[in-house]
């Protein structure tokens, strides 16, 4: 049997390996000492930080029936911004997705909006909106409202392209408008998505309303700020413990819901 | 002169699943050094739990299995990796690293005959890549040597497999339904394949099989499995289409043959 | 009356009252903040009259103090990112239930504490350590992240194809060359996907950490609006924008060439 002769290895792509590699090491080397990092400083101050957990233990138990009104205010700003979000996501989603939008201009206008929307993080908008309305939880809702248009859209406008187009044409092809065709051809069998993606913006949202308070728009956060100004760790354990239990909760409810849709 | 390697024999052995299902019942066997042994059965029968308790992918729940004399470890360890060294099988899914080259997929076989720390570091030394290239060029691929494993057809990833099991250089080699994913020409191709590399070099080779008309075709001695247990075991040349109802326990349809024409 | 199958019409039932009792959290949320309709009336005007301020944009500023900080902010997230990454992999083989049943749990446990705590809290526990500063935004980031990418790369390896890992075993392979040989070539793609993407998001997390002086530019824009100085806070919002949007596009394209392989 005529056996073709075994080829030589191709030869590695030392430019690309060794380039990445270059990069690699700079870039971490670079950012180390540009922030400062020291293993020293770390092993010295360990010793500070034991110091500070020490005096946040036992996280005090008393300050809680002070943090259910903020807690309350804390849920109440994720409800609205999820919600608000959720409704204005909707039309910014379909515009995003290539199958179902009004034109290229506009498909090209919204993706770059959705994106320069994805860009800011949401303590921003929620200074911005400080700015603007003035300190208190309707900063932080509206701050909310944008971080999830942001996060809602992104997601489902994909789940919009990967849809069956079969059903909209025939919708279209029935002589149905651009909305009938999404309200009967498309939307419906995103619908799912839709749901999941508002539970995970919800999750999202119950966090970062958690710490908008950092910067006045309302929340736990306000009380958390506070406290640490006063170096009162008791307290600031007693918020964080707050809200670690409270974003673990909320994670157990919406696996639960997630899981009883599909 | 060394005495010739991969005598397998069954005392009593038995596997019962945790679920109650009984895998394998009373199986006394001995194979040869050197046969070429195709197992026949219906879906169930046993064949696998059979391949598999000789290098230990699964374990006896009763008796014992023993490898040139020596009983196979029925714990994860040393002992057990020292026996799968000599005992090289074969995939009806391949079982390639896809994203890997045919080489190195190869090159798993010798992953026992090198240090730990080679083998990590993909440092193989040139007696190993020798081996594994050798392998390749008795499956007649060698050309294929640097193609990402993905990128072969069914029949070549499976000559793949093949190459990986000898690259073992073992005295074993166990070939659990090698052909059920191909088409008949590559089929015919496979099962040519594992002849010669049986007869050439003189491997004990046990293949799965369950295309009737492949076992006669290409077995010498043939065995048959019912729910575990052994109820036939003879020659491929007089086995007759009445055993082999017997070991199915029914019929034989289109199904159990390659090539529909036979039936 | 209704021709619905039982299954069907519960789901629907299921659905009114759910954007019943959605809708009746909503109107109690807003009235609870204060966000009457004679606010929402007042917001266009709002809105508008703080845009105006940010014209014309100080881009003098930008350039001085905006741009170190956002490089800082850049740094933060690549060091917290690696810090991650690194720590992350071999918890994410651990936290592989297919690979390793007995540990999975532990590590499960572990990654779902670290992620629950948002980085911002985590950095105010380090800034008191390790001083003000970068340093004490990166270690933050580090661990919040070690807890989201060992949950992601450990459903990555609990996806993977098994078959192979059981050859490398039938070969004589120990359990440690299956992980390199049959588990990290058809997981690696995806997990070092999942840093690029982490390292997108730590970007916008470590902005904010100036906030509470852990470095970076959330800082300074805090600053700039709190002495109403818009023009030098456009300057920060034009350049994050832009900055993000960019590594945003280099990132998800070096992520989509890495996928295909």
């Amino acid at each position: 049997m005529a056996v073709s002769p075994v080829p030589d290895r191709p030869p590695r792509n030392w430019w690309l390996i060794g380039g990445v590699a270059a990069f690699l090491l700079a870039m971490t080397g670079w950012s180390a000492e540009g922030i400062g990092f020291s293993l020293i400083e770390l092993m010295c101050n360990i010793g500070g930080g034991g110091r500070l957990l020490a005096e946040s233990w036992p996280p005090d138990f008393a300050f809680l029936p002070r943090l259910a009104e903020p807690f309350m205010e804390t849920l109440n700003i994720a409800i609205v911004g999820t919600v608000i979000g959720g409704i204005l996501s909707l039309p910014v989603a379909v515009l995003a997705a290539r199958n179902l939008t009004l034109g290229r201009i506009v498909w090209f206008a919204d993706r770059n909006f959705m994106n320069v929307l994805r860009t800011l993080p949401d303590l921003f908008w929620a200074m911005l909106f400080a700015t603007a309305v003035g300190f208190g939880p309707v900063a932080g809702a509206l701050a909310l409202s944008v971080f999830t248009i942001a996060v809602i859209s992104k997601l489902w406008s994909e789940s919009l392209e990967s849809i069956d187009m079969g059903l909209p044409e025939a919708v279209r092809a029935a002589g149905g408008t651009w909305l009938e065709m999404l309200k009967f051809g498309a939307v419906p069998q995103a619908m799912q998505h839709y749901v999941s993606y508002a539970l995970y913006a919800f999750e999202l949202n119950v966090r970062a309303s958690m710490v908008l308070g950092l910067v006045g728009a309302g929340g736990i956060g306000m009380i958390l700020e506070t406290q640490r100004a006063n170096f009162e760790y008791e307290r600031v354990a007693m918020i964080i413990l707050v809200v670690l239990v409270a974003v673990l909760i909320i994670e157990e409810i919406s696996e639960a819901i997630r899981r009883r849709l599909t | 002169m060394t005495e010739p390697r991969g005598r397998i024999r069954f005392s009593g052995a038995g596997v019962t699943y945790p679920n109650g299902t009984v895998g394998m019942k009373d199986l006394d066997l001995e194979i040869e050094p050197g046969e070429f042994v195709v197992i026949v059965g219906s879906s169930g029968a046993g064949k696998s739990t059979l391949l598999r308790a000789i290098n230990g992918l699964n374990r006896l729940t009763s008796g014992t299995v023993e490898v040139d004399g020596q009983a196979v470890a029925q714990r994860e360890g040393r002992e057990l990796r020292a026996l799968r060294k000599r005992v090289g099988m074969i995939f009806q899914d391949f079982r390639l690293v896809k994203r890997l080259s045919v080489i190195n997929n190869v090159l798993i076989g010798r992953l026992a005959h090198v240090p730990v720390w080679r083998a990590l570091l993909g440092l193989w030394p040139q007696h190993d890549r020798d081996v594994a290239l050798r392998a390749l060029e008795r499956v007649g691929i060698p050309e294929k040597a640097w193609v990402r494993a993905s990128a072969l057809s069914g029949g070549q990833q499976q000559r793949v497999g093949i190459a990986r099991a000898l690259a073992q250089e073992p005295a074993i080699i166990l070939a659990d339904e090698p052909v059920a994913s191909l088409d008949p020409v590559t089929t015919h191709q496979i099962m040519r394949d594992l002849v010669r590399i049986n007869r050439e070099l003189g491997i004990t080779t046990l293949v799965n099989l369950h295309f009737l008309d492949l076992a006669r075709e290409y077995g010498q001695r043939i065995i048959g499995l019912r729910h575990g247990e052994l109820v036939y075991d003879g020659s491929a040349r007089t086995v007759t289409d009445e055993d082999f109802r017997d070991i199915y326990g029914r019929d034989f349809t289109e199904d159990d043959l390659l090539d529909e024409e036979a039936l | 009356m209704s021709t619905l199958q039982p299954g069907l019409q519960r789901r629907i039932g299921g659905a009114t009252w759910a954007t019943f009792i959605i809708a009746a959290l909503f109107v109690w949320s807003m009235w609870a903040i204060g966000f009457s309709p004679e606010r929402l009336g007042k917001l266009p005007a709002q809105m508008a009259e703080v845009l105006g301020f940010f014209w014309p944009v100080n881009m003098a500023y930008g350039w001085d103090r905006v741009l170190p900080a956002i490089i800082e902010s850049i740094q933060i997230a690549w060091i917290g990112t690696i810090i991650a990454a690194v720590l992350s992999l071999p918890l994410a083989l651990f936290g592989a239930r297919t690979l390793f049943p007995k540990l999975a749990r532990g590590v499960k446990l572990i990654s779902a504490t670290a992620r629950a705590f948002p980085e911002i809290l985590l950095a105010i526990y380090f800034v008191p350590i390790v001083g003000l500063g970068a340093f004490a935004g990166a270690l933050a980031i580090g661990i919040s992240s070690i807890g989201m990418l060992t949950k992601l790369g450990a459903e990555v390896v609990d996806s993977i194809d098994y078959g192979p890992v059981e050859a490398v075993e039938a070969a004589g392979g120990s359990r440690v060359l299956a992980l390199r040989y049959a588990v990290l070539p058809q997981v690696l793609p995806e997990i070092i996907a999942h840093w690029l993407f982490r390292f997108e998001l730590n970007i916008r997390a470590s902005a904010v950490l100036g906030v509470v002086g852990a470095g970076g530019v959330g800082g300074v824009l805090l600053n700039t609006l709190r002495y109403r100085h818009f023009d030098k806070a456009a300057a920060v919002l034009v350049l994050t924008i832009l900055i993000v949007l960019v590594i945003d596009l280099v990132s998800g394209e070096i992520r989509r060439r890495i996928i295909r392989g």
